[in-house]
């Protein structure tokens, strides 16, 4: 395996990206506004009291971790992959020697590295004006720091492995755009999941969504705890392996079915 | 009227364009689709909470959001396909194809923002319109005829307003071709999902005054569900003619920076 090779490849993309700076910026601002919508929706509909357990301060906590929490697990490299199929480009994927997985992941940390620029310093002056209120404790932010962890890897390999059906089929972007929108609607975006309605939450504790995004922010506000806390995890940690096992098979069967036209 | 008769011919044009990529048309139905559920269900969400909120309650809401969907059609069916050539590495100004464009004997603001369409957004305009009138009816509010004639004048204002903006947003590429500017507004268009009055009241004022997108929305809705006041009718009117002037003498000073594509 050559490691030097693949890191290399992971400096050099994020160098090149940092001179389209302006573009990430423009795609990290647009990717920050749900979550702002719903901070000032829900902060100003708390009040002074509070709704769903969480204070108007609490909620602004709560969305500022979660445009954090979503710019870190937000894979753009996968809405790329697709095209990087279908235009053939991905046989220089195939023929430099090393695990080509490296080459979506130098663009995942290069996009992570680029989008933070602009993101961490955004956030940190509206959590200047907005006083956010946040009771944590340490073993919780350990926790939620592992669940973060997670939390990316289900991402990045649940919309690979998506992005990778382009091997068969030319539209599966759209899967893609749904997946953004059940994120949306299950992860906590729309409103915190322990506030949704019955049947949404059920869908939430059930599918991926919610530990892609919500859950490390609920563990480190100490919204589940105790044996939720390990359900959770454990629920996680199926999906994550799931994902990461899905994307294996779909790559293998892919490759065998790629017929490297162009490039 | 000359006019009237290219607009015809570049719907004609872009029909053609459009049918050639048959499979688009099912990818733009699951879009559309998600678009309105996420939608609605946002606001859904938000009231299953909380009765009222400032005020505002759930049909009156949903009144906004069928405006907001309206108007994201109206501008998806022709001033966004239009305007989006301009801007890009891709796009005319970069490449300097806006040469060709420049030569045409017509105005040239003119085939900027109507030279290609968007047909399946009609399809959007039809739910954005059913999500209002569903809203109105559930307020029990009768749809009377000077309402609606009000609620039309209002629309056509408030489309007025947004195509102003998109217009000044767009001649910015004169200054920076590479960068989309007008998805900085797409972002901030966003918050006109919800009614003003949900906003704390720095947004409130900024969303009317700075950029009024709060106008665009809130106006109209209120306008269909009788509600409208004589200051409102008059600020969203006057708005919209200054605007579109201002726009359009921004972009001629805009353009006049055009010096092509060295090749």
């Amino acid at each position: 395996m050559n490691h030097k090779g693949g890191w290399a490849l992971i400096k050099s993309s994020w160098l090149s990206w940092m001179q389209y700076r302006s573009f990430f910026f423009i795609l990290a601002f647009g990717w920050m506004i749900p979550p702002l919508i719903y901070m000032l929706v829900w902060s100003g509909a708390a009040g002074a009291g509070s709704l769903g357990g969480l204070t108007s301060q609490e909620f602004i906590a709560y969305y500022l971790l979660l445009i954090l929490v979503n710019q870190l697990t937000y894979s753009q490299t996968n809405w790329t992959v697709g095209d990087v199929i279908r235009m053939g480009s991905i046989n220089h994927w195939l023929l430099r020697p090393m695990p080509p997985l490296y080459n979506p992941l130098a663009s995942e940390v290069a996009g992570k590295v680029v989008t933070m620029v602009f993101v961490l310093p955004i956030s940190s002056v509206l959590a200047l004006v907005l006083h956010p209120e946040l009771h944590t404790s340490w073993d919780r932010v350990g926790l939620a720091l592992l669940a973060l962890a997670f939390a990316w890897l289900l991402r990045f390999f649940w919309g690979y492995w998506l992005a990778l059906l382009a091997f068969w089929t030319t539209r599966a972007d759209a899967l893609l755009a749904l997946q953004d929108s059940l994120v949306f609607l299950l992860a906590g975006v729309v409103a915190p999941v322990w506030m949704l309605p019955a049947g949404l939450k059920a869908a939430a504790n059930g599918l991926p969504f919610r530990f892609m995004v919500g859950f490390p922010i609920e563990v480190l506000m100490g919204q589940v705890s105790g044996q939720a806390l390990f359900i959770g995890f454990g629920v996680q940690t199926l999906w994550a392996a799931a994902a990461v096992i899905i994307s294996t098979i779909v790559w293998w069967l892919g490759l065998r079915r790629y017929a490297a036209i162009g490039g | 009227m000359v006019y009237l008769r290219l607009i015809a011919q570049f719907i004609r044009a872009s029909i053609m364009e459009e049918t050639s990529y048959r499979v688009n048309f099912w990818i733009n139905l699951l879009h559309s689709l998600l678009n309105l559920t996420t939608g609605v269900l946002g606001v859904y969400i938000l009231f299953a909470q909380i009765e009222r909120v400032n005020g505002w309650g759930f049909p009156a809401a949903l009144a906004v959001l069928g405006v907001y969907l309206t108007i994201q059609a109206l501008r998806n069916l022709f001033i966004g396909p239009s305007l989006d050539i301009l801007a890009g590495m891709d796009g005319e100004v970069w490449s300097g194809n806006l040469d060709f464009t420049l030569v045409r004997p017509v105005n040239i603001q003119f085939l900027a923002s109507f030279r290609r369409w968007h047909l399946f957004a009609l399809f959007d305009l039809i739910l954005g319109l059913g999500v209002l009138v569903f809203a109105v009816v559930r307020m029990h509010e009768a749809l009377t005829l000077p309402n609606i004639g009000l609620f039309l004048l209002t629309l056509v204002a408030a489309t007025g307003i947004l195509y102003a903006i998109l217009l000044a947003f767009s001649a910015l590429v004169f200054w920076s071709p590479g960068v989309m500017f007008t998805w900085i507004f797409d972002g901030v268009f966003q918050l006109g999902r919800y009614p003003l009055g949900l906003y704390p009241g720095w947004v409130r004022l900024a969303l009317t005054w700075i950029i009024p997108v709060g106008v665009i929305t809130t106006i109209p809705a209120q306008a269909l569900s009788g509600d409208l006041s004589m200051n409102q009718l008059a600020l969203i009117l006057l708005m919209s003619v200054v605007l579109v002037f201002c726009a359009s003498l921004f972009f001629k000073a805009a353009l006049r920076r055009y010096a092509s594509a060295s090749s």
